[in-house]
Formats: C-alpha cells, sequence, structure tokens
C-alpha cells in the first residue's frame, strides 16, 4: 500500500490544490481524465450487475418454465371426445395458483399458451383459448392494444392473433392503416385471421405504404391459411395505392386468377415500372394470348428490364404469332434482350429448339454462343 | 533557442489536445448515433420471424461471389456451408482464380462438375474466363463454377458479376463462416426501406477458437491468441459503434470486402470493382454512392449489427502488419482516387461528411500520433519536454480509450452478446486496459508502412496466410473443428 501512497497523494493535491494553476487544456484534460474514470468505474459496475441480473432472471425463468410447460403438457393428450368442461375444471385452478402478480410468470404463462396454441389444433387449441379467456388473458391482450406504446400495441396484436381472438377484429383495423410501419403490418396480419368475413377489408381504406418486406410477411400468410376465403384481388387493381396493387398482383399470380385478365392487362398502361413488369409477367404465366398484341405495341417504347420481360411473356405464351418478332431481337445490340428472344423461341412449342437450329446456322458467333448457351438444359433462365 | 523550445513545446500542446479533443468528439457523437440506431434496428427486428419465410418466393434473387485462390483445403467444407443457408432464391458462383494447388480440380471431383455452354455476358471487364461449369448432381444444382485466369480478387469477383443471373449480388471471402440466417437479414433492408438501398453488410466477428462444425459456428469462444482477442475488440468497435452510426447518418463509405449485398445492376453501371486498388471493397462503395447522387437518385447503404460472418484474424504479427499496411494503402488509394469529393456539397453527406472524416480522423490520425510520438521523444532528448503535463495529455487519451472501449463492450452485451461465459466478458474488459498500450502503437507502425509503402509505389496485396481449422475430437468423439 506505501507504494501507492504517494501516487495518490499526488493525484489528490492536483484535482484538490493545483487544479487552478494549470493552463486551460491542461485543465480540461484533467476533467476529462476524470468523467472517464467514473464512466469506466461505472460501466463495469452496471455491466457485472447485468450481468448478474441476466443470471438470476434465467434461473427464475427456466424454473418456472419447466413448471408451466409441465402443465400446459398435460393438456396436449385430450382429444374431441373428451369433456372439455371437465378438462378446465381441473386445468383451470391449478393455472390460477400460479403466482400471476409477478410479471415474469405471467408472462411465461402467455408465451407458453401461444406456442402451445401455434403447435397443436383440435381440442388441445380449443381448451387453451378457453383458458386463455378463463385467465382473463385476452383482457390484459385487449389493453396491451389500447396502450398508447406502440411496441405495446405490438404484442397485444400478436397475442390476440395467435390466440384468434375474433371480437378483437374492430379494436384491430383501426392500425391497418397506422404510420408506424410495424404496427401497421401486425395489424394488417392479425386482421386476416381475426375477420373471417372479410379479411381484406383494411385494403380498402389503405392510404399507408405496404413495404415489399410487409407484402412478403402478408403474401406468407394469406398462401399458407387454408381456411381463408379468396376474394378475386382484381377487385384492388385501380387502388391508388400501389403497393395494394403490387401486393395484389403477386397474389393473383400465386393463386392463378384467370378472372384478373382483363385488369391485368389494363395495367400495362401504369406508370409504375415495377407494377408493368408484374402485370407482364402475370400475362405470361396466364398464357393471356389476347394480350399479346397490346405488349408487342408497347415494346419499343419500354426500358430494358420491360422490354425482356415482355419477350419472356410472348415466349410463355407461345402463340407464334410473333416469332418473326423474336427472331429479329437477334440483331439487336443488347446481350439481355437476344438471350430473352431466344429463350422465348425456345419455349415456343416444338418446334422452338429446332427454330434455334436453324438460326444457329446463319447467324454471327457471338450469336451462336448465345444459342448454345440456351439450348444447354443444364443452365437454367 | 530557449524561447523557441518553448514555443514549440506550446504549440505542439495545443496542437495535439486540440486534435486528440476533436477526434474525441468525433467518437462522443458516434456512440450516440450507434447507440440510436442500434436500439432502432433492436426494436424493430425483435418482431421479425424468419423462420416463416424461409422458403418465400418474393425475397429477391442472390448470387453468392466467393473467389477462391488457393484454398483446395477447405474449399469443399467452404462451398457446402454456402450450399446450405436458409434462402429460397440464390446461386453460389466460385471462382477458381487461376488457383497454382488442386483447388479447382477438388471442386471438380467432389461435385461433379462438368464443363456448361455459358455465353458469358462482359459488362465488366476482367481476365479470360476459361469455362463456366454445373455440377451433374441435382443436390447441388445452385452451385456454379467459374474456371478463370488469375487477375486478383477484384477480377474475380468482376468475373462472378459478369456470370451472375440475379438481382443481388453477395461479395464474400470463400473461408468465412456465414451464418445460416444472413441472406435473410442481409436482404430484409431492400425490402423495407422507403428509398433504394443500394449495398448492405453485416458485422463481421473473429473466429479464433471458435468451434465449428461442418462449416457452422457451434460455438464461440474467445481467441486464445492475444492478437486476434486485440482484434475482438477493435472489430466490436469499429461494426457496432463506428459503422451503426455512419449508417444512421446515411454516410457509410465501406461495406467489409469479407461479406457484402449489392444490388448487381448499379454495380456494373459504375464498372464493378476496381482491380487497381487494394481497397476495392471501399472503393466499390464510394463509387456506387457518387454515381447515386450524380443521377440524382435517393439512396441508401445499410449496415445491420447482426453477427452474420465469422473470419479468422491473423494470429500473427507479420500477417496482420500486411493486411493493416493494405488496409491504409487502400484508404489512401481510395480518398485520392475521389479527391473531388472533399468537402462538396454535391454529393452531400458523403462530400460534407464522410469523405473529410475518413481524410482527418481515418487516413491522419495515425500519421498525426506518430509525427506526436517522435516529436514527443526528440524534445525529451532534448530535455525540453513538461513531463507532467505531457504524462496528463497521453492519460487523457489513454482514459478515454478505455472508456470507449468499454462502451462498445457494453453494446455488444445489450445486443447479441456473443461472449456468454464470464470469463470471456473479464478478458474482454482487461483487453481495454492492454490495447492502447500494447496493441495500439503496432497499428500506427503499420500504417505509417502503408503511408510510405504507397508513396513509395509498392502495390502488392501481401499474402494472407490464415490456419484454417484444426480438427479435434470432443468427447463424444465427434469432430468439430476449431479456428485456431
Amino acid at each position: 500500500m506505501s507504494f501507492f501512497n504517494p501516487a495518490f497523494t499526488y493525484i489528490r493535491e492536483i484535482f484538490t490544490e493545483r487544479l487552478p494553476y494549470f493552463p486551460a487544456n491542461i485543465r480540461a484534460c484533467l476533467f476529462i481524465i476524470l468523467f472517464c474514470v467514473v464512466a469506466i468505474v461505472e460501466l463495469y459496475i452496471y455491466i457485472a450487475l447485468r450481468r448478474i441480473n441476466q443470471y438470476k432472471k434465467k434461473s427464475q425463468e427456466k424454473k418456472w418454465k419447466a413448471h408451466i410447460h409441465n402443465m400446459l403438457a398435460n393438456l396436449v393428450i385430450y382429444d374431441e371426445s373428451d369433456d372439455t368442461d371437465e378438462i378446465i375444471e381441473h386445468f383451470f385452478p391449478r393455472l390460477q395458483k400460479l403466482p400471476l402478480h409477478i410479471p415474469i410468470v405471467k408472462k411465461i404463462l402467455i408465451t407458453e399458451i401461444l406456442t402451445y396454441h401455434k403447435n397443436f389444433i383440435g381440442k388441445p387449441a380449443e381448451l387453451l383459448s378457453l383458458l386463455y379467456v378463463k385467465l382473463h388473458l385476452d383482457q390484459r391482450s385487449r389493453e396491451k392494444v389500447k396502450n398508447k406504446n406502440w411496441e405495446v400495441k405490438i404484442e397485444g396484436i400478436r397475442e390476440a392473433n395467435e390466440m384468434e381472438v375474433g371480437e378483437m377484429a374492430d379494436d384491430i383495423i383501426k392500425y391497418t392503416d397506422d404510420e408506424n410501419a410495424l404496427l401497421r403490418m401486425e395489424a394488417q396480419a392479425a386482421y386476416i385471421k381475426l375477420s373471417p368475413k372479410d379479411p381484406f377489408r383494411f385494403l380498402d381504406r389503405a392510404q399507408e405504404r405496404i413495404l415489399d418486406w410487409h407484402q412478403l410477411v402478408l403474401f406468407e400468410i394469406i398462401t399458407k391459411d387454408k381456411k381463408l376465403q379468396i376474394p378475386s384481388f382484381s377487385k384492388w387493381l385501380r387502388s391508388s395505392n400501389d403497393t395494394v396493387v403490387m401486393l395484389c398482383l403477386k397474389l393473383i399470380d400465386h393463386f392463378m386468377q384467370f378472372d384478373a385478365a382483363e385488369e391485368v392487362e389494363r395495367l400495362l398502361k401504369h406508370h409504375n415500372t415495377k407494377i408493368v413488369k408484374k402485370a407482364i409477367e402475370i400475362i405470361g404465366k396466364l398464357e393471356l394470348e389476347s394480350a399479346e398484341k397490346h405488349m408487342f405495341e408497347v415494346y419499343f417504347d419500354q426500358p430494358l428490364e420491360i422490354k425482356t420481360e415482355i419477350l419472356n411473356a410472348i415466349g410463355r405464351i407461345s402463340s407464334g404469332r410473333y416469332s418473326d418478332f423474336l427472331s429479329s431481337r437477334i440483331y439487336s445490340d443488347n446481350y439481355k434482350i437476344k438471350r430473352e428472344a431466344l429463350y422465348a423461341i425456345k419455349r415456343s412449342a416444338d418446334l422452338g429448339e429446332a427454330k434455334l437450329r436453324e438460326i444457329y446456322r446463319q447467324t454471327s458467333l457471338e450469336n451462336q454462343a448465345i444459342i448454345n448457351h440456351v439450348l444447354d438444359s443444364r443452365i437454367k433462365s | 533557442m530557449r524561447e523557441f523550445f518553448y514555443f514549440f513545446e506550446t504549440f505542439f500542446n495545443n496542437a495535439i489536445f486540440y486534435y486528440a479533443i476533436s477526434v474525441m468528439t468525433s467518437y462522443v457523437i458516434l456512440i450516440f448515433l450507434s447507440a440510436i440506431e442500434m436500439n432502432a434496428y433492436m426494436k424493430k427486428n425483435s418482431y421479425v420471424n424468419y423462420r416463416e419465410i424461409l422458403v418465400s418466393p418474393l425475397v429477391p434473387s442472390v448470387s453468392i461471389l466467393a473467389p477462391a485462390y488457393n484454398e483446395e483445403a477447405t474449399i469443399i467444407e467452404n462451398i457446402r456451408s454456402l450450399l446450405s443457408l436458409h434462402y429460397n432464391n440464390y446461386e453460389v458462383i466460385i471462382i477458381n482464380d487461376g488457383s497454382k494447388d488442386n483447388t479447382f480440380q477438388r471442386m471438380f471431383d467432389y461435385y461433379q462438375l462438368e464443363k456448361v455452354n455459358f455465353a458469358v455476358d462482359y459488362q465488366i471487364k476482367c481476365h479470360e474466363i476459361r469455362g463456366v461449369y454445373k455440377s451433374k448432381l441435382p443436390s447441388f444444382s445452385k452451385l456454379t463454377v467459374v474456371d478463370k485466369l488469375n487477375g486478383g480478387k477484384s477480377d474475380a469477383l468482376n468475373a462472378g458479376i459478369n456470370v451472375s443471373g440475379k438481382e443481388l449480388i453477395l461479395c464474400i471471402d470463400v473461408d468465412c463462416i456465414v451464418q445460416e440466417d444472413a441472406l435473410l437479414k442481409l436482404a430484409k433492408p431492400y425490402l423495407e426501406e422507403k428509398y433504394q438501398v443500394i449495398a448492405s453488410g453485416g458485422v463481421v466477428r473473429i473466429a479464433n477458437s471458435c468451434k465449428v462444425e461442418d462449416g457452422k459456428l457451434v460455438e464461440v469462444n474467445m481467441p486464445k491468441n492475444i492478437w486476434p482477442r486485440f482484434q475482438v475488440l477493435e472489430y466490436i468497435r469499429a461494426f457496432l459503434m463506428g459503422r451503426m452510426a455512419w449508417s444512421r447518418l446515411n454516410g457509410l463509405l465501406i461495406i467489409s470486402g469479407a461479406m457484402g449485398l449489392f444490388v448487381k445492376d448499379i454495380v456494373i453501371k459504375v464498372g464493378g470493382y476496381d482491380d487497381k486498388t487494394v481497397g476495392e471493397d471501399m472503393e466499390l462503395v464510394v463509387r456506387m454512392r457518387r454515381y447515386m447522387y450524380e443521377q440524382d437518385r435517393r439512396f441508401k447503404v445499410v449496415y445491420i449489427p447482426d453477427p452474420l460472418c465469422w473470419t479468422e484474424a491473423p494470429a500473427d504479427l507479420k500477417i496482420l502488419g500486411r493486411q493493416r499496411n493494405r488496409w491504409t494503402r487502400g484508404t489512401i488509394e481510395t480518398l485520392w482516387m475521389h479527391k473531388d469529393l472533399f468537402f462538396n456539397p454535391r454529393y452531400g453527406v458523403l462530400g460534407l461528411l464522410s469523405y473529410p472524416y475518413w481524410f482527418f480522423f481515418e487516413w491522419l490520425a495515425p500519421v498525426i500520433e506518430f509525427l506526436g510520438i517522435t516529436i514527443f521523444i526528440a524534445l525529451a532528448i532534448m530535455g525540453n519536454i513538461n513531463w507532467e503535463f505531457s504524462l496528463i495529455l497521453i492519460s487523457m487519451v489513454y482514459f478515454f480509450s478505455i472508456a470507449l472501449s468499454t462502451i462498445a463492450i457494453l453494446f455488444e452485451e445489450m445486443s447479441y452478446q456473443q461472449y456468454t461465459k464470464g470469463g470471456d466478458l473479464v478478458k474482454l474488459l482487461l483487453v481495454a486496459f492492454l490495447e492502447p498500450i500494447f496493441y495500439h502503437p503496432f497499428t500506427i507502425y503499420w500504417a505509417m508502412r502503408g503511408n510510405i509503402d504507397k508513396f513509395l509505389g509498392r502495390k502488392a496485396w501481401g499474402n494472407m496466410t490464415r490456419k484454417g481449422f484444426k480438427e479435434e475430437k470432443n468427447k463424444e468423439g465427434t469432430t468439430p473443428h476449431t479456428v485456431t
């Protein structure tokens, strides 16, 4: 200790006696040093306490999770023949005995019920829903949805969505066009599930953008839910919200809705290039011969990405009416146009490959290489 | 003479003081910005269930481009790892950059490759492509191997871009360990930002001493060797603090060469990677950014704090020195090539903030530190130093540096907490005390060597020998690997 004494004395002297006599920059340095040392000590204490709390929380969570998990695991053994009231009477008092006033216990119980509900159908799912209501956890979800904080709202919406609390659909619809993109998406996803009669009503009023990411999530929900009644999405293709149009086009594409053909063709004149491109892709997939002429007419004024999509669509339709047009594209300066046109010819019925071989004999070495590429089935187009 | 020394010493002290204060102020601002960005990201992504969208057909298509040069020891395992990523629409393009060993033959044999009639569209200049190969086995249909003449990493990536058939390109180092959900996380910003995202990058972490099984990271450990351990702290600071803050400002100048996702069309429009610089990763981002400004298009370059890529850090001082030397030369080259950006308001944040920051605080900082130390030693030898004042000045920098590193560790703790073992945390905190004394002087030295080499016209990439995965039998008898 005697070794450190002179150092401590020196530091004390600097800060208590000599400080006013130092030049301004040295005084500033001393203040910064003092600030940093205090900050480092505080950070160390904070990090250590955080780890200790984390450890405690984890062990507490582990204990309660195992307990609740065991209780709920017994629920899944029942089937349709078992009496619902009897089972509820058996489990409810036990779950009620849990110290639900402790936030972590309540949180674990909700999470576990949600997880079980997600993974089971039939009787177990029904029992879990009933217990959820009987324990007044649905009320808690409802309160969460009304909370000012958007993160809490999302939690509430998620709980309602998973537990299929249909009565909350009316509370949720107002958030389907909220300024907050995350809340908006959660609300839209939940509304689809909670409002079986009119799951897509939110699309009528959507002013805010449905981001590509959200379209992806909604697409997954809509296409995987077997119980969902799928409407004709052409209904929204005249929406002033481009993102609504885009989402509907993706769904028309997935569900192959031929009744949307006319509306999709109308979109060839849309101001948004992405929508035009998607519309052409659908025209190709639905093999809408009626749209071929229209696509040919607009072709020459389009950017490269639309041109290649048109060539692709004509290839898919393969009516044969535009085979000369496709063959003439090989004189283009652009590699992508050439390749896409050649792929389109290849797709044109059974004679496609023969036609390519015919072109091969009369064309340049560069084009021959592209034809070889197109004819090589090991390379995906 | 005495007055001159007094004047010089005062001037020297003041200059160092004000420079240090400005650097420190910039760091404090970056800390706040980074905290805001991290918090926003964590909140936003805590609701995302990536499992639900693993097989979505609506994700943008991605080509993974991985140049390979003399990688025969690990190439099979590396490719296998890349082929098992969780993503619906992607292809893996391995570019054999004229390897002198058996890299190509090993791939050819193991994946049963055969040459296909691929007509390459040379949209970007690159060395001759000898052939494009696909696997005969349907299970490896995602794999394409490009065999080309040696031209360096940039040239290999350009060849890969010419062969790529997807919208986005993920440029990676083939020996990196990529997290399974990395593609989904990196692609997400492209689908959710208001403005077009042109590039995105994730946090690169150090894999030394970590356990790896079948090309996947199974256990995170603190490196046993002290030099990678210093780099762990350095990477945490750079990625979680620096890059997140610049992402907030939309002023990022660099996406790590180890892993970065780019919009292919824009990369092609700007001419691809420049093979004349050794800082090709930074130079490409700068060129893409300036292209977008020149086109008057609004855009974003995004960084995400998830640890998506694990790389083996040099454990040897000599190799580490070569790497840092190259980084310095790369920075100088990029700054020089784009010197017209300096405080140029036409380029917004890029010209007014990012470029000057890199100029003054990234390139100039080690030079000024080196000059400062040299002058300090000279004055000390001549007996013209106020030891007390100098010691206070040095202590300020030292304690600030520890505080900065500790905040970075706190960020790591509050975000992804990769080092869960208590002992690893203690080691990391201890490293914060040692780094300014034992490691930082080396980084200044290497940076100075980089400056000198640059001005002498030395262009070597520098051989980056890696130790690779060492097999270790564990108690259960399986064979996990440890990156030594």
